[in-house]
């Protein structure tokens, strides 16, 4: 609970002006079925989100707040075969589809579908194009530039910057890296030496930033963007480099090594990601949706940042090997809808 | 003299001098080292592939990340952290690529498919055991594996010994063994193996379990030096294991192979993905490069052999 409270905390929303509107859901959605349609399971980011459905929709279900929340993720993360899971849940009669896309755009054929079938459609994470869709997208510029900003104010002397990007060509990749860059260009004593990609995963960041090390100037700070911190301190360590002011992403085995350094020698950064529960916060929205609520197709939803005082309670609040969470509930995604009118 | 692996181990060098240019020679051994680190796992599972595409035309794995996958995800859970470990995890990674290799082969064997179909199909179930076994945590190694495979021994990172000892009874197995012999013959004409009393399908079934074993063991390393086995941990090595037997001269249409070729070219795709990075190359550039000069390194690889 105090994670959610640091949470909204961090995107300036305070937890009681959403009480208010606790009782604003009137229509009965108690016969209704949700369809999560979701493009990929192979991270530990995917396998928290999964989970976190599981338990939110469960209590949901068991509370008669719908009838089915059911998950299904295609084995291949290809559109095509997303597009077909998406026609085979509208002709299974779903009431809505809680959708994380394979492709901003290449599925919008199969959401107008859907659309025209009456069914609700919300994406989020990854997020689709079509007007019809809901859209519960992440600031992931903002995250970018919150990354410099928060450097600016620990390193005020400036310096050289390493970048970590992730999977090249994917949309979250140069929306985070744009950020970055408009945030180094406010902070003229940045200056980017050098940028890898990590592909969101530590072996994938190490090995790349061992390749770059080499061939660099000092470096006194890291932007990455989640996954990667862990990886990136490593290669750091071997290559017999000082450790620079790493942003991280989140995951526990980030969030250890941050408690190791903190404990060893006082070691201070900050860490901020999507929180995988965001998946939760996508059924909530559809739930209202089908409530005959009123609700603003482009929603935003704030990021999960821990701080020096955070680490110790986000720390012990995370399965090992996983990535800090937080379930979001009702209040929560009437809280985001009431943000976005 | 037929040397296609000269190539690789040439463009290893350039590019090795090339990223040292722009530093004007600071850095090198931190370079050298960290490619040996890097290259070995990729040499590793270069050379399992190396010995099933010298089974000729069709003969590939592409199960070896998600053999990557389970055996270090089965391997990290059980050990759990705890010290003394290591060699129970060992065993358990290499339990692993056994049984997967037999299971690969029993499909290609038994059903009667082609080895690109059974062992894609194959590989769908391994990954799909590796998130059903551990839901993706990541646990960390025990300490004393960590610091072995991240370790090093006569300046040399322990991962490249280990690559370079598997790399040595490879060449001797090839070179100097029946084993080796009837691999090549199988591999430069079937019919004829087979017809001059050569068990093609023992010899077929023994490959198979051996790139499936290697793989596991490079996943089993990269598990440990890297602080845990994550679910797309193999991603990267299912064409850098392709890529590294081609870039190494050995011949893609089997009953060729080269052992020295594979670390080369081991070694050069790390350095090239170095060097255009330290060359500040965007990733549609960088990629565009690569493969440009994977493509040139295989002409120039195949028309020396063609004029030898």
């Amino acid at each position: 609970m105090n994670i959610s409270r640091m949470l909204l905390g961090a995107a300036g929303i305070a937890m009681t002006a959403g009480l208010a509107h606790a009782d604003a859901h009137s229509g009965d959605t108690s016969e209704m079925r949700i369809a999560l349609s979701n493009n990929y399971a192979g991270n530990s980011w995917r396998q928290a989100m999964l989970q976190t459905w599981k338990e939110s929709t469960a209590q949901a279900v068991a509370d008669g707040v719908v009838a089915a929340a059911d998950a299904y993720t295609t084995s291949e993360n290809q559109a095509t075969e997303q597009a077909a899971q998406i026609q085979n849940m509208i002709l299974q009669g779903y009431d809505a589809i809680v959708l994380n896309a394979a492709s901003p755009t290449a599925l919008n054929g199969a959401v107008k579908e859907a659309c025209d079938a009456g069914v609700i459609v919300v994406s989020f994470d990854g997020i689709v194009t079509e007007p019809c869709a809901y859209r519960i997208a992440v600031d992931f510029a903002q995250m970018g530039r919150e990354q410099v900003e928060y450097l600016a104010t620990r390193l005020a002397d400036g310096g050289n910057l390493l970048e970590i990007r992730g999977l090249a060509g994917v949309f979250v990749d140069d929306e985070i890296s744009k950020g970055i860059h408009e945030g180094v260009d406010n902070n003229d004593q940045f200056e980017i030496v050098g940028s890898v990609h990590g592909d969101w995963a530590q072996d994938v960041a190490q090995k790349a930033v061992a390749g770059i090390l080499p061939s660099l100037p000092e470096v006194v700070g890291v932007v990455t963007q989640g996954g990667d911190g862990y990886g990136t301190a490593q290669a750091f360590e071997a290559a017999g480099r000082d450790t620079p002011l790493i942003v991280l992403g989140n995951r526990q085995d980030e969030l250890q090594w941050w408690a190791e350094q903190r404990d060893a020698n006082g070691y201070e950064t900050l860490s901020l990601s999507i929180a995988p529960g965001v998946a939760s916060l996508a059924f909530w929205v559809a739930q209202q949706v089908l409530a005959g609520e009123e609700v603003p197709q482009d929603l935003t939803v704030p990021f999960l940042k821990i701080t020096q005082a955070d680490l110790d309670e986000a720390l012990a609040s995370t399965p090992e090997g996983s990535v800090a969470n937080v379930s979001y509930f009702l209040e929560d995604a009437q809280q985001v809808i009431a943000d976005a009118e | 003299m037929n040397k296609p692996w000269i190539w690789a181990w040439l463009a290893a060098a350039l590019a090795f001098s090339a990223t040292l240019g722009l530093t004007s020679g600071r850095g090198a051994s931190e370079l050298a080292y960290a490619a040996l680190s890097f290259g070995a796992f990729a040499a590793i599972v270069g050379l399992g592939q190396m010995l099933v595409i010298t089974l000729g035309p069709g003969n590939v794995d592409l199960s070896i990340p998600a053999t990557m996958t389970l055996a270090a995800t089965l391997a990290l859970k059980a050990m759990g952290g705890n010290p003394g470990t290591a060699l129970m995890g060992l065993g358990i990674a290499l339990s692993v690529g056994v049984a997967v290799g037999v299971a690969n082969y029993a499909l290609i064997f038994l059903l009667r498919l082609p080895p690109i179909i059974a062992t894609l199909a194959a590989s769908l179930v391994y990954q799909s055991f590796a998130i059903w076994s551990n839901r993706g945590l990541r646990i960390k190694p025990p300490q004393d594996l960590a610091d072995f495979s991240t370790g090093r021994l006569l300046g040399l990172p322990n991962v490249a010994w280990v690559g370079l000892v598997l790399a040595c009874i490879t060449w001797v197995v090839l070179e100097r063994s029946v084993w080796g012999r009837w691999l090549l013959a199988s591999g430069q004409n079937l019919r004829a193996a087979r017809l001059a009393g050569i068990p093609v399908e023992l010899v077929r079934a023994s490959t198979y379990v051996t790139v499936a074993v290697f793989a596991a063991i490079a996943g089993f390393l990269l598990a440990s030096f890297s602080g845990g086995a994550a679910l797309n941990m193999g991603a990267e090595y299912l064409l850098m294991s392709i890529a590294v037997v081609v870039i190494g001269g050995s011949s893609i249409a089997g009953g060729d192979s080269n052992v020295p070729g594979v670390w080369g070219a081991a070694l050069f795709m790390f350095l090239v993905v170095s060097m255009l990075n330290s060359y500040g190359a965007g990733a549609g550039v960088r990629n565009v490069l690569t493969g440009t000069i994977i493509i040139g390194i295989v002409i120039a690889a195949s028309s020396r052999r063609i004029r030898a």
